[in-house]
């Protein structure tokens, strides 16, 4: 080992080479194939974890869009019940253009007998 | 298997090289990835082993450490030299292994090994010169232990060794100053035995 000079910039070859055989752990070709083999499975399951994030994600999502709408269906069928179907006063006075609404004009009229 | 960095070759590669292998392994090349694993095994594991001592554990640490930086390896910048940041994510998990496990007496030494006693072949004296080694280190502060194995074990340079373990480099230059002060001092008597 060389003596140590202050913030010596070199190296010291002696005490590098015996640190190196010192810390050798050996079978290096073990260590590389069961860190490969891992890697297969870190692989998927980051994989996995990803997509099911997104699905967690994707399901919240569609039940919060559903129940909005559902809301909003709701409300607005409850708000206007009677906007939804014409009066027989419209039914009159309206063009003959809607040919569906005849059966609202017999339904009144055979009320009134 | 051979370890693919001869020794005094930093674990330095062509930038370019790395960085096609690390877009390679983001694309889920398993062999690109393999190829990087090969090239910073040793690197790792002999950083891995001056923080945890015990090979097991830092065989593990090191493996934990591949692995995550497969994970983060999108993080990644090209840009940068590609050694430093996975060696950084090494010693972070040699670093949070150490701190996690129980704390481990470290084997005391063979007397027969230290005070001079009979040594009855090259190998032997190796091996006992090699587990001396280890002790010394092991009786640095953990920094202090990294800073000197990867300047003159693995050949980084100051600044590498700053940004890996994210200290400044005047600190790197005085912590492997230190560490090679005080390695002499512990085995100054081993020297003269020797």
């Amino acid at each position: 080992m060389m003596d140590p000079l202050p913030f010596d910039h070199r190296r010291d070859g002696v005490l590098g080479r015996a640190l190196r055989e010192a810390l050798d752990p050996g079978d290096a070709q073990a260590f590389v194939a069961r860190v490969v083999a891992l890697a297969g499975q870190v692989r998927v399951a980051s994989w996995d974890a990803v997509l099911a994030r997104w699905a967690r994600a994707g399901v919240a999502a569609a039940l919060v869009v559903a129940l909005a709408a559902g809301y909003l269906v709701g409300r607005g069928t409850a708000a206007s019940p009677t906007a939804a179907r014409p009066t027989v006063s419209d039914v009159l006075i309206a063009p003959p253009a809607h040919p569906a609404e005849v059966e609202v004009v017999l339904a009144s009229v055979i009320g009134s007998n | 298997m051979a370890d693919p960095q001869p020794p005094w070759e930093p674990a330095r590669i062509a930038q370019q090289d790395e960085a096609d292998l690390v877009a390679r392994a983001v694309a889920g090349e398993r062999a690109a990835f393999g190829m990087l694993v090969e090239r910073y095994a040793g690197v790792a594991r002999r950083v891995a082993r001056a923080v945890l001592g015990n090979p097991e554990d830092a065989d593990d640490a090191a493996q934990d450490a591949m692995l995550s930086a497969l994970v983060k390896l999108e993080q990644y910048d090209a840009r940068r030299p590609f050694g430093p940041w996975l060696l950084r994510i090494v010693a972070n998990a040699a670093t949070d292994r150490r701190r996690r496990r129980s704390v481990r007496r470290v084997e005391p030494l063979d007397v027969g090994l230290t005070a001079g006693g009979a040594r009855p072949d090259a190998t032997a004296e190796r091996r006992a010169l090699n587990e001396r080694l280890r002790q010394a280190l092991a009786e640095l502060p953990e920094r202090r232990r990294m800073a000197v194995v990867l300047f003159d074990v693995e050949g980084y340079s100051h600044g590498e060794i700053a940004l890996i373990l994210g200290i400044p480099e005047g600190t790197v230059r005085s912590e492997v100053f230190h560490a090679r002060r005080r390695l002499r001092v512990l085995l100054a008597d081993w020297k003269e035995e020797g």
